[in-house]
């Protein structure tokens, strides 16, 4: 009898016999097509064990950050292999609006070997091909290679705690949000100029900032009318330097200093005139000795829409601002048209300022300032002073600037007088811009008044592109009936960003009392550097 | 026993189908296509989001505002800006330090392809019909082509001076390119691939030899070329030069140059097509351009360090980097609108609009996460932990598109 399971294992073990052969041999032929023979194999074996080393000694040099900008290069130059290539055939137009199919990969499209790596090929040319490119690498990296540590920061995070003093990132039920510093790092391969980039740039928020603002300022005066007084025909020199310390000491806070020297002469100590014809006389209190201009704390709070400002200052820099006529190191030189001669204001003192700007278009400006060095308590010589100030755009017109001001004073130990004025810049098209003051001023009797005008012109309507020049007039009058009258003006030849030549010419005619007139025209030159 | 046999038999049937199988196997080259799951059906649903510290794509979803997605790009690549395809099928970005474009696929946000390209690529641009992708190489002086599709480069442009930026025009047949490290803009022939004219701006002025530490000291040059949106003039804003350069792309030459503030980083075209904006970081202002008259329509106060203006809901909002602060500007009466303040000691980079002109998505690296302005209540929402240094975000169709 035979046996059914003798006779049922005989097919099987055929079918397993050729499924082994097969399994086997197929494969094996399929090798055998690139490689046929043993010692092939070997090689190949040895190619791929060769690129698995040479990409994991890339691996372990590549992941340091890098800090040499010419390892970048020299990473990059074996990759720039298809340089040569065309796109199209030349005078081949691309369809417009063509687009491309919706489904399916691109050719060379593999998320499994994005790189497309051969490193598993069979063709031994292919292998050799990958391994001169590692080798290339490597070598580029090994021998110019400066390694660097990961970029390592702290930040500020806010963070969740619990109850029990447990930390998490999100919030938790019962925990409280609260904000603590954590260090962070990140695998950034960062270049040597970055580093040096962010060395330099942490020092500059760390220092005390310095800069200078200096000025030569040469005039001549040949009178034109009235008597002859000692001015005639008489030149003048005055020199300035204004030296600024500025430092960052806490959150939204600064500090700022000006100390200015000044020596020489100018006109006004030759011509009797209701303004100074030099601006810069007004800083002079005396020769040749540094004497501390401002000296000020700025703070921002509310969100940086209110500042406040405290200390030693020219309430003038904040109160009947003009951007046309404000600015005698850069602008008109004559006081009249730098300032409004009927906010009072003869020099610098210890004052506050309080100025909110939400930045859309309306700000508001308060404070006091005392204007006379010679006072034995902060309750002599003060003048307070509030400003509304907006920007609006009329028909056909730029940008302009309106600004009305209100003061009281007093300075002059009789009670409280008082003062207001208005001054408005406007932009007539891009390179002209018009503008003006007004103030009247309390006096013993009746009000003192002034106005002025003028045009500034700038935005490449000169010489050169950073020119501008200005014609501006001005005039003062006196409830004592003394009157003056100005015309100046000006170009500043923009040489360097740092540097400016001024030409100017400016007349003055004053009306004193008695009816008599002394006119002087007064051309100057003014040098200015400011680094 | 009958079935004891049949079992048998077919047991030996598989196991030679089985020896076959993996004989064919052996057989099959590795680029197997894996099936994957689609993250992202809709490529105008998401924000992209690009995480330059971590390294890595994130894909932020609109309505929700959750990250649906990231795709890792690997150690140090610092990848700079994202862009999706226009045909919606890809996302590409450059790999600052590993000189590598890389390509994703925007439904399953799968790297699907990494390609060796010029130096430090930063900017990049497509082509309309999606075929051509430009990568810039700053640092390389060069932009890679690359056809998207084989998915490979091309071809190399050289010839460039620090191209940051790539516009192609409407029907793709020219692109323009912004060289930052010179004063001309390169106009590209896209069916060559090559670089066909330099667009000479402005001359300098006359006074510029006596400043050689502002004009030797390093170059500010053009960042972008825009055309309007009308398409019928390109500009072109250049910092040392203080201009904006209005080109008519018929001819390819300069047919006016408009005086702007100090140090214009580029310009940027609202999306009704009246008026542009550059922002002048050297004197802190921003000029407003009349598009239709090529004039400067106002000058208004700004902040340090722009990096960005966004327009949305009528508004410009302008993104001052290190104060923290965005500029909000009324485009009808061009007058300051405020300033939203975002945050404190933080770095503000780069914002996107949504293509209903509502929201603003901004990028704010110092605290990993994005910040999203509604445009209309000028309210802000802060999603976090969007990845490590948020460089910059993109949403498809979107006009304001940009990088820093």
């Amino acid at each position: 009898m035979r046996s059914v399971r003798h006779r049922d294992w005989r097919p099987v073990l055929r079918s397993v016999a050729i499924a082994l052969t097969l399994a086997v041999t197929i494969p094996a032929v399929a090798g055998a097509q690139q490689v046929n023979t043993g010692d092939q194999s070997e090689s190949r074996q040895e190619l791929l064990d060769r690129i698995a080393q040479l990409e994991k000694r890339l691996g372990e040099v590549a992941t340091a950050p890098q800090s040499n900008p010419e390892v970048l290069v020299a990473m990059a130059a074996p990759q720039a292999a298809p340089q040569q290539t065309p796109a199209m055939p030349p005078g081949m137009v691309m369809p417009p609006g063509t687009v491309m199919p919706q489904t399916g990969p691109s050719p060379g499209a593999n998320p499994a070997n994005p790189e497309g790596n051969p490193a598993d090929s069979t063709n031994p040319q292919d292998l050799l091909d990958r391994i001169k490119v590692l080798e290339q690498r490597l070598k580029d990296l090994e021998t110019s290679a400066v390694l660097s540590e990961p970029e390592t920061r702290t930040k500020r995070v806010e963070v969740y705690v619990d109850p029990q003093g447990g930390v998490h990132d999100e919030p938790v039920p019962g925990a409280r949000k609260t904000v603590t510093y954590q260090r962070e790092r990140v695998y950034r391969r960062q270049t040597m100029s970055e580093q040096i980039e962010a060395a330099l740039a942490d020092a500059d928020e760390h220092k005390v900032e310095v800069g200078v603002n200096a000025g030569i300022v040469a005039q001549f005066a040949v009178r034109t009318e009235g008597d002859p007084t000692p001015a005639d025909n008489h030149s003048y020199e005055l020199a300035s330097a204004d030296l600024f310390f500025t430092a960052g000491i806490a959150q939204n806070t600064l500090f700022f200093a000006d100390l200015v020297g000044l020596g020489g002469t100018h006109p006004g100590y030759e011509i009797p005139t209701l303004t100074l014809i030099n601006g810069y006389a007004a800083r002079l209190q005396n020769q040749n000795q540094i004497s501390v201009r401002e000296a000020w704390l700025r703070t921002e709070v509310v969100g940086g829409k209110l500042a406040l400002v405290a200390g030693r200052m020219d309430l003038t820099n904040y109160i009947d601002h003009n951007a046309a006529a404000n600015d005698e190191t850069s602008q008109f030189l004559s006081d009249a048209l730098v300032n409004n001669p009927m906010l009072g204001l003869t020099e610098n003192g210890i004052g506050f300022v309080s100025v909110y700007d939400p930045k859309n278009g309306f700000n508001f400006k308060f404070g006091f300032q005392q204007s006379d060095s010679n006072a034995t308590s902060l309750n002599q010589s003060i003048f307070t002073m509030g400003e509304v100030g907006f920007v609006t755009r009329l028909p056909k017109t730029g940008e302009g600037n309106y600004r009305f001001w209100y003061r009281t004073d007093n300075a002059s130990g009789t009670g409280n007088r008082y003062g207001f004025g208005t001054s408005i810049d406007q932009r007539l098209s891009p390179r002209i811009t018009l503008f003006g003051r007004y103030g009247e001023a309390q006096a013993y009797v009746k009000s003192d008044s002034f106005y002025s005008g003028g045009l500034k012109f700038d935005n490449g309507l000169g010489f050169f592109p950073g020119d501008t020049w200005g014609l501006g007039y001005a005039q003062t009058q006196l409830q004592t009936s003394e009157k003056e009258r100005v015309i100046e003006g000006f170009y500043n030849f923009s040489l360097t960003e740092k540097l400016k030549l001024t030409f100017h010419a400016s007349h003055f005619l004053e009306m004193q009392q008695g009816g008599t007139k002394l006119g002087y025209l007064v051309p100057g030159v003014r040098l200015q550097a400011n680094f | 026993m009958l079935n004891s046999k049949r079992v048998l038999t077919i047991s030996g049937f598989m196991v030679v189908v089985g020896g076959l199988s993996a004989a064919f196997y052996n057989l099959l080259p590795t680029s197997r296509v894996h099936a994957a799951d689609v993250k992202v059906a809709d490529p105008t649903s998401v924000v992209m989001i690009v995480n330059r510290d971590s390294n890595d794509l994130a894909f932020m979803d609109i309505k929700t505002h959750k990250i649906v997605g990231k795709t890792f790009l690997g150690n140090n690549v610092n990848p700079h800006m994202v862009m999706m395809s226009p045909d919606g099928r890809y996302v590409v970005t450059g790999g600052t330090r590993a000189n590598k474009a890389y390509i994703v696929d925007s439904h399953t946000l799968e790297l699907v392809k990494v390609i060796p390209v010029g130096i430090a690529p930063e900017h990049l641009s497509f082509s309309p019909d999606s075929r051509w992708y430009y990568q810039g190489n700053p640092d390389g002086d060069s932009i890679s082509v690359i056809d998207m599709q084989s998915m490979t480069m091309v071809k190399t442009i050289t010839g460039l001076v620090e191209p940051l930026n790539i516009t192609f025009t409407p029907d793709g047949s020219k692109a323009y390119v912004g060289n930052y490290g010179a004063h001309w803009v390169g106009v590209i022939d896209v069916r060559r691939h090559e670089l066909m004219k330099k667009i000479y701006l402005s001359d300098f002025p006359g006074v510029a030899k006596l400043d050689p530490s502002r004009y030797l000291g390093g170059t500010k040059g053009i960042n972008v070329g825009l055309f309007s949106p009308d398409g019928k003039y390109l500009y072109a804003a250049d910092g040392d030069l203080g201009i904006v350069a209005v080109i008519d792309p018929r001819e390819d030459k300069v047919i006016k140059t408009i005086r702007v503030g100090k140090d214009p980083w580029r310009i940027y075209m609202s999306h009704d097509g009246k008026y542009a904006i550059t922002p002048n970081n050297g004197d802190e202002t921003i000029s407003i351009v009349d598009l239709k008259e090529n004039k400067v329509a106002a000058t208004l106060e700004a902040g340090p360090d722009m990096t960005g203006v966004n327009f949305a809901a009528g508004k410009a909002f302008v993104i001052s980097s290190t104060s923290g602060y965005v500029y909000v500007y009324n485009m009808s009466t061009l007058r300051p609108g405020g300033r939203l303040k975002i945050g404190t000691n933080v770095q503000l980079e780069t914002a996107t609009t949504d293509v209903a002109d509502q929201k603003l998505y901004l990028a704010e690296s110092t605290t990993n996460s994005v910040v999203i302005i509604d445009a209309r209540t000028e309210a802000i929402e802060r999603v976090a932990n969007v990845g490590l240094f948020p460089w910059g975000t993109h949403i498809m169709d979107s006009k304001d598109n940009y990088c820093h």
